[in-house]
């Protein structure tokens, strides 16, 4: 017997719709927080329990809905985001497809009670088993809350494959993080199982925001990071970027921001890992906060219901841009920005902390930084001490502080001269070289340092010299498919400027009659063919300029004083000048440190001065 | 196993073969060397798995046998003897004993029957020639093989037989070398062999300039060079190289002749100067002078005037010096003559007068 088409019941339909977007407690939240966000809350609470299974109750002091809307709210395809379909084009808001509310409604128990701010109370509407109920007066402060209920209480193949209590939660709380950063303005607070689990100040100020990020990213992620805002054209893109001695072993400290709505997108994180090639160690992923804004017009975020992938109307560009301005900012990092960054930081992360303690009993996570410092640094038997005397501790430095700033503040005036890395005083094992500066004592590795200088001096003269080829005496003949071929055939030039000579043999196969003189010794075909996927697959290709730059890195590793050279004073000093003439000196062509700055109040601290 | 001999009767044969013995490998066995005892004479056999190395030594053996032992640590305690002195060899419990005068030293050893033989070579054509012959055709040639090419082909000599005359070619895909050399043979066809990097370096080592004879027996996969007391197998590159006639160039319409020695001098100073990575250097060609321009990335500059023999147009060029001093350093003769098409197109090295000997460099493009 043949089965009659027949249209779906509206229920069975949200649920479908459900299975995209609401794929576990994490997805709710996230879905809640961009309504609020939407709504214009400026404070928002999340109560969770039972990671989320259980409970989840989101309120905020938005816009509300208006009683007439409350059971529209909950009906699939009704939004006041979007009106038509010149809107979509332009989306502003976080959410337009007017379907997360019912499809959640359609897997939980749902309570929605919203007041606007001219009504003098709030009115509560219940989607119980899926059936509205009347609406009713009910009290609230201006704003909505929104309840969520046994989730997943009427899809038990979905209550299945949640995962345990805390699982879920951690996945929460990463979404909750995640907004949080997106949205400095916004206060939130996530509380789980009656216990206050996140608590996110309204940051204005930068400083209040480099903390909300601590917070996120921990303290470590905000030492090390650099601030950038740069703007082209109709885009602009601001944020810290994390030096690239702050890697990690996995892309988990990525967080991307389009228009406010959190995106991860291959195009990005591409455009980012080029940018650090020429920085980071091997095998380890850069951490990054950014921030790219850009006219909504020339962004799709309708590409996916998650809403997690954009796409670009100017891709190309905007790749450009964000690998331009990352290149730019980490090239620009030199020792002396640096350094009056972290001072900067350092007293101010001890202002902040005061101001915080004062307005809440919760644990600052801005000092905690020089706080796990210092006991990683002394023996474990002091550390009974340490929460007692922490407080004068840091008065104590604040003024030890104040007072080197004044000095460092009146040095310049009198004595002109202090250079960022400052003066070389002795070589350590002729490995490191130890210099004395403004803020206390510089260690550099010697080698590193050198390797870094000769890296970017050679790049420099490869670049003004242009690449020079070598035709080869026997042509090299690469099976390659049609379309790549094809490709050969069609754009020639790009090989050209690559100093590549190719012409295509037959339908799957090219003939390579000229290579780049550096890479004359390397495996031109294997690098060939991956020049080949690259440009079918993102059409463009730095493996071949990152190819040259190996050939260049090893050069300039072999042309670079060694370990237990001995140098003279003068020498040593010539070399700081060098780094801090040079791009990207943090690092050497491997991304190791190449130089570390001791504070003299962290020496203090280690011999217990001024306490 | 046991037998007496002299210092240098041993070291001689332990030297010939330890080139086949690798520093690291991943099997015990080839890091010794086979020793095998006849009544009346003893074989020391050294090998890689690629090459194999043999040599024999005539002589009375107190007591047959055979086995193997650390090949480079044998070699030491044998060049750490007083001269002249008398050693004194036996196995006792797997264990080989030397002796001399006030010295013992004892080794660890391995069984023969672990040490691994190559294959037995088939389809066997022999050349017999001359040591300098052979020498100086690897001699002219062997600079230009690739070294760890993907290309695996091109990390090795191409020796081709044909009637009367034995050619060699080697190219690493930028420059390219020919030799060939009248001999005494009856070739059923034309046979091309590409022996590999490390069997080219060990003939070399073991030819001398003399007129001693060697015999090249050639198999499907192997080749074997017998001396009068060594013998040398290798296996064979599987691959076809590339078509070197194809790559000679034609329509060379404009030759130079240079004096070899003044044109080496010349290169070397301009070398200095050249990208040391690179080793580009740029030839301007004049009637009758030849000016050598290199820079390096600092911009420092070297200009050099060399007169030449020469009437063609002018020209420049761009080529690694290394390629042309390679090929200079191998030259013997008095006057070289450099021909070429233009600035675009690969430019011949040769003798004038003669084709025995011919070098093909690709320009660079600088």
């Amino acid at each position: 017997m043949t089965q009659r088409i027949q249209t779906m019941p509206t229920q069975l339909v949200n649920q479908i719709a459900a299975g995209e977007v609401v794929e576990r407690p994490a997805s709710v939240v996230k879905e809640l927080l961009e309504n609020a966000l939407d709504a214009g809350a400026t404070d928002i609470h999340i109560d969770v329990e039972q990671g989320g299974i259980k409970l989840i109750r989101l309120s905020d002091n938005g816009c509300g809905i208006h009683k007439d809307d409350l059971v529209l709210s909950l009906s699939p395809h009704a939004t006041s985001k979007i009106h038509q379909i010149d809107d979509l084009e332009r989306v502003t808001s976080l959410g337009f497809r007017g379907e997360a509310l019912p499809s959640i409604a359609s897997v939980s128990q749902l309570t929605l009670v919203s007041r606007q701010h001219d009504s003098d109370h709030a009115w509560q509407l219940d989607m119980h088993n899926s059936v509205a109920s009347a609406i009713i007066p009910a009290a609230h402060t201006p704003g909505t809350r929104i309840e969520v209920r046994d989730l997943f209480f009427n899809v038990p193949a979905r209550r299945k494959f949640l995962r345990t209590e805390k699982t879920e939660f951690a996945h929460l709380e990463d979404v909750v993080k995640r907004m949080a950063l997106s949205h400095f303005e916004v206060g939130m607070t996530l509380v789980h199982n009656q216990r206050m689990v996140k608590q996110f100040l309204p940051a204005m100020q930068r400083l209040q925001q480099e903390k909300r990020i601590a917070q996120v990213c921990g303290p470590a992620f905000i030492e090390q990071a650099v601030y950038t805002d740069f703007s082209y054209e109709d885009k602009r893109l601001w944020g810290w970027i994390a030096l690239p001695t702050f890697s990690r072993s996995q892309a988990d400290m990525q967080y991307f921001y389009v228009n406010g709505r959190v995106v991860k997108d291959r195009l990005v994180t591409h455009a980012v890992r080029q940018a650090y090639a020429d920085v980071l160690f091997h095998g380890r992923h850069p951490a990054y906060v950014l921030f790219l804004e850009i006219d909504p017009a020339s962004v799709d975020v309708n590409a996916h219901p998650g809403k997690h992938e954009v796409r670009f109307r100017q891709s190309r560009q905007v790749h450009d841009f964000l690998f331009k301005t990352i290149y730019k900012t980490l090239a620009e990092v030199r020792p002396e920005n640096n350094n009056s960054h972290d001072a900067g930081h350092f007293s101010s992360a001890i202002n902040v902390q005061g101001e915080a303690s004062a307005a809440a009993p919760v644990p600052a996570t801005g000092s905690a930084c020089h706080g796990s410092h210092y006991q990683t640094s002394v023996p474990a038997a002091n550390q009974q001490n340490l929460s007692l005397a922490i407080a004068e501790q840091q008065q104590g430095y604040q003024t030890l502080f104040h007072q080197a700033r004044d000095l460092a503040g009146s040095q310049p005036q009198s004595e002109p001269e202090i250079p960022p890395l400052g003066f070389a005083r002795a070589q350590l094992h002729g490995i490191y070289i130890v210099a004395e500066n403004a803020q206390g004592m510089v260690l550099v590795d010697m080698h590193a340092a050198h390797e870094r200088i000769t890296y970017e001096r050679l790049k420099q003269a490869s670049e003004h010299a242009g690449i020079q080829s070598q035709p080869l005496l026997v042509p090299v003949t690469l099976a390659v498919s049609q379309r790549e071929a094809d490709l050969v055939e069609t754009q020639p030039t790009i090989f050209q400027q690559l100093g590549f000579e190719l012409d295509r043999n037959a339908e799957e196969s090219i003939c390579i009659r000229q290579i780049p003189v550096v890479l004359a010794n390397s495996d031109t075909e294997a690098l060939l063919r991956d020049v080949l996927s690259d440009l079918l697959r993102h059409g463009s290709s730095e493996r071949i300029h990152e190819a040259i730059n190996e050939v260049l890195s090893t050069m300039a590793c072999h042309g670079s004083v060694r370990a237990n050279r001995k140098l003279t004073l003068a020498e040593m000093d010539a070399l700081l000048r060098d780094m801090e003439r040079t791009d990207r000196s943090g690092q050497c062509n491997h991304g190791r440190p190449t130089w570390i700055q001791l504070t003299m109040a962290e020496l203090d601290k280690w011999f217990k001065r001024g306490q | 196993m046991k037998f007496k001999i002299e210092k240098e009767t041993l070291l001689q044969p332990l030297q010939q073969i330890i080139g086949a013995v690798e520093k690291k490998q991943t099997m015990p066995a080839l890091s010794n060397v086979l020793i095998r005892a006849t009544e009346d004479a003893i074989t020391f056999t050294a090998t890689d798995l690629e090459i194999e190395l043999i040599s024999q030594l005539a002589m009375i053996i107190d007591q047959p046998g055979e086995i193997t032992l650390p090949a480079r640590k044998l070699l030491d305690i044998c060049k750490s003897l007083n001269n002249n002195a008398i050693i004194q060899f036996s196995i006792n419990d797997n264990k080989a004993l030397i002796q001399s005068s006030k010295s013992r030293f004892t080794l660890t050893t391995l069984p023969a029957a672990d040490f691994p033989s190559l294959e037995s070579i088939d389809n066997v054509q022999s050349i017999t020639i001359t040591q300098n012959l052979l020498h100086d055709l690897i001699d002219k040639t062997a600079f230009a093989m690739a070294q760890q090419d993907v290309r695996y082909y091109l990390n090795g000599l191409m020796l081709e037989v044909s009637t009367n005359v034995l050619t060699a070619v080697a190219t690493d895909g930028h420059r390219l070398a020919y030799a060939k050399k009248e001999i005494d043979y009856e070739a059923v066809d034309i046979k091309q062999i590409i022996l590999p990097r490390k069997g080219v370096l060990e003939l070399m080592r073991l030819l001398n300039n003399s007129d001693e004879t060697v015999t090249l027996n050639i198999g499907t996969n192997h080749l074997q060079i017998q001396f009068n007391t060594i013998q040398l197998t290798s296996k064979l590159i599987d691959g076809r190289f590339p078509d070197y006639n194809r790559v000679m160039p034609v329509e060379l319409d404009n030759i130079i002749l240079a004096d070899r020695e003044q044109l080496r001098a010349a290169l070397m100073r301009a070398s200095i100067l050249s990208n040391e990575k690179y080793r580009g250097i740029r030839l301007i060609l004049r009637k009758n002078l030849m000016l050598l321009q290199a820079q390096n990335p600092d911009q420092e500059e070297a200009d050099i005037e060399v007169e030449v023999d020469y009437n063609g147009d002018d020209i420049e060029i761009g080529f690694n010096v290394n390629y042309m001093l390679d090929v200079l350093n191998v030259c013997d003769s008095t006057i070289i003559q450099l021909a070429l098409h233009d600035s675009n197109s690969s430019f011949l090295l040769s003798y004038p007068d003669q084709q025995d000997a011919k070098y093909v460099i690709m320009p660079m493009r600088l």
